[in-house]
C-alpha cells in the first residue's frame, strides 16, 4: 500500500504534524476503503465509474499530501539559512588578543602563562558625543596610549572609586614616569549622563578625562564591541543603578586593547602595569 | 548621525548635583553614622523596618531619617543589601558553622 508507506515516512521525518497527516490519511484511508468496496460492487455496473473515482481521488490526495510536507521542509530549510546568516552576522572574529582580567594579577613578568590569548579581538569604531557636545569618533584618538572606563555616574560606590583609581593613575604616570596616557570615560547610563552632567562629574577627579555619551544605541552598539555588559536593576521611576562588567582596557595608540585591569587594582599597581606595557611596546 | 544630534541638542543642560562630590560625601557620611548606630545598638531588638529585609532598632530613627534624607534611594537599598551580606558573613565566620542555619 503506497498509502501506508508514504505515511510512515511522513510521520518518521516530520515530526511536527505526525498527528494531524496520520489523522487526515487515517479519514482518507478509510474513506478510501469505503469508496473501493463501494466501488467494486459497482464494478459489475460501471466500471468506468471505477476507474475515474480512485484515480481522482487518488490524484487529488498525492497532489496535497506532497505539498505540505514539501512546504515543511522549506521551511525549515528556511530557518536554517536564517540562523547560518544570523551566526554569520554575528561571528566574532578570532585574532590575538590579551584579555585575562583575573589571572593576570598572579603571573608576573612574560614567561608564566600566556600573556597574549587568542580569542575575540576586543574593540572596534565608535562614534559618540563628549562633554563639549561635540561629535568625536575612536580616530580623533589615534596616536594616544588610552585608559578606557565604562561606567556611570550615579553609581553608589564601584564606579566612584574606579575613576578615583583611574584618576590617580594617571597623576602617578604624568609626575613620576612622564608618560602620557589619555584616560576616556564611557558612560552606560546615557537617559541621565548627559555632557553637562558628565563634565561636571569628571571634573572633580581629573580634568583631563574625557567624558563620551551618546544615544542608547551607539553606547550599546560600542559595548558589544568592547564586550561590556550592562543593564540596568532596581528600577523605580528615574531612579535606578546599572549593572555592568567593570573592566579598564588599556589601548595602544592604534587602538587596539592590549590589556584589562578588573577591580582588585590599586592606583600604584595600575600605574605600574601601564608604564610596563608602554616600555613594553616602544622596545 | 540623526540620532547623535538628536541627542546632543536634547536636555543639554541638566546636571544632577547629588551624585557629584559634595553630595556623595554628605551620603556616605550620614551612611557611615547610621550603621555605626546599628553597631552599636546591636544589643537592642530591631523593631524598625529599613529596606530590603533589614531591621534596626528604634534608636536609630533619627539617623536613618537622614540616611535616606541624603541618599538617593536605589543608594539606600545598595547600601542596606551590602550590610546583610556582609553581616551574613562575619556571622558565618564568627559561628564557624555551629550554629545551624
Amino acid at each position: 500500500m503506497p498509502i501506508s508507506r508514504f505515511l510512515f515516512f511522513s510521520s518518521k521525518h516530520r515530526f511536527r504534524q505526525p498527528l494531524n497527516l496520520i489523522r487526515r490519511f487515517d479519514l482518507s484511508k478509510r474513506t478510501q476503503s469505503c469508496s473501493y468496496t463501494k466501488s467494486s460492487r459497482q464494478s459489475h455496473r460501471n466500471p468506468a465509474d471505477y476507474f475515474l473515482s480512485p484515480q481522482e481521488t487518488k490524484a487529488s490526495r498525492s497532489w496535497s499530501t506532497y505539498v505540505i510536507p514539501a512546504g515543511g521542509l522549506l521551511g525549515l530549510a528556511g530557518i536554517a539559512t536564517f540562523v547560518h546568516y544570523n551566526d554569520e552576522r554575528r561571528a566574532v572574529r578570532k585574532g590575538t588578543s590579551v584579555c585575562q582580567c583575573v589571572k593576570e594579577k598572579n603571573f608576573e613578568g612574560e614567561n608564566s602563562g600566556p600573556n597574549r590569548v587568542t580569542g575575540p579581538i576586543i574593540g572596534g569604531p565608535f562614534t559618540l558625543i563628549d562633554t563639549e557636545n561635540r561629535l568625536v569618533t575612536e580616530k580623533n584618538f589615534l596616536g594616544n596610549w588610552i585608559l578606557l572606563y565604562f561606567g556611570y555616574t550615579s553609581s553608589p560606590d564601584v564606579g566612584p572609586e574606579q575613576v578615583q583609581m583611574m584618576a590617580k593613575a594617571i597623576d602617578i604616570l604624568d609626575s613620576k614616569k612622564n608618560l602620557k596616557i589619555l584616560p576616556i570615560f564611557v558612560t552606560i547610563d546615557p537617559q541621565r549622563d548627559t555632557p553637562a552632567h558628565l563634565r561636571a562629574y569628571l571634573k572633580e577627579f581629573n580634568s583631563r578625562i574625557v567624558g563620551l555619551t551618546g544615544p542608547v544605541g551607539a553606547i550599546r552598539q560600542m559595548a558589544q564591541e568592547y564586550r561590556v555588559f550592562f543593564k540596568k536593576v532596581e528600577e523605580e521611576g528615574d531612579d535606578y543603578l546599572v549593572e555592568s562588567s567593570h573592566n579598564m582596557y588599556l589601548m595602544n595608540p592604534s587602538l587596539e586593547v592590549v590589556r584589562c585591569f578588573g577591580v582588585e587594582y590599586t592606583a600604584e599597581e595600575l600605574a605600574e602595569e601601564i608604564s610596563k606595557e608602554m616600555k613594553k611596546a616602544s622596545t | 548621525m540623526a540620532a547623535l544630534e538628536a541627542y546632543a541638542s536634547r536636555n543639554a543642560d541638566e546636571v544632577h548635583t547629588d551624585v557629584l562630590l559634595k553630595a556623595r560625601q554628605a551620603c556616605y557620611k550620614s551612611r557611615d553614622a547610621f550603621y555605626d548606630c546599628l553597631e552599636k545598638e546591636s544589643n537592642k531588638k530591631p523593631t524598625e523596618i529599613a529596606s530590603v529585609g533589614l531591621l534596626y532598632p528604634a534608636e536609630c530613627k533619627a539617623l536613618r531619617a537622614q540616611f535616606v534624607n541624603h541618599c538617593r534611594a536605589s543608594w539606600v537599598k545598595h547600601f542596606d543589601r551590602l550590610y546583610c551580606k556582609n553581616k551574613r558573613v562575619t556571622r558565618l565566620l564568627d559561628d564557624g558553622g555551629e550554629t545551624r542555619r
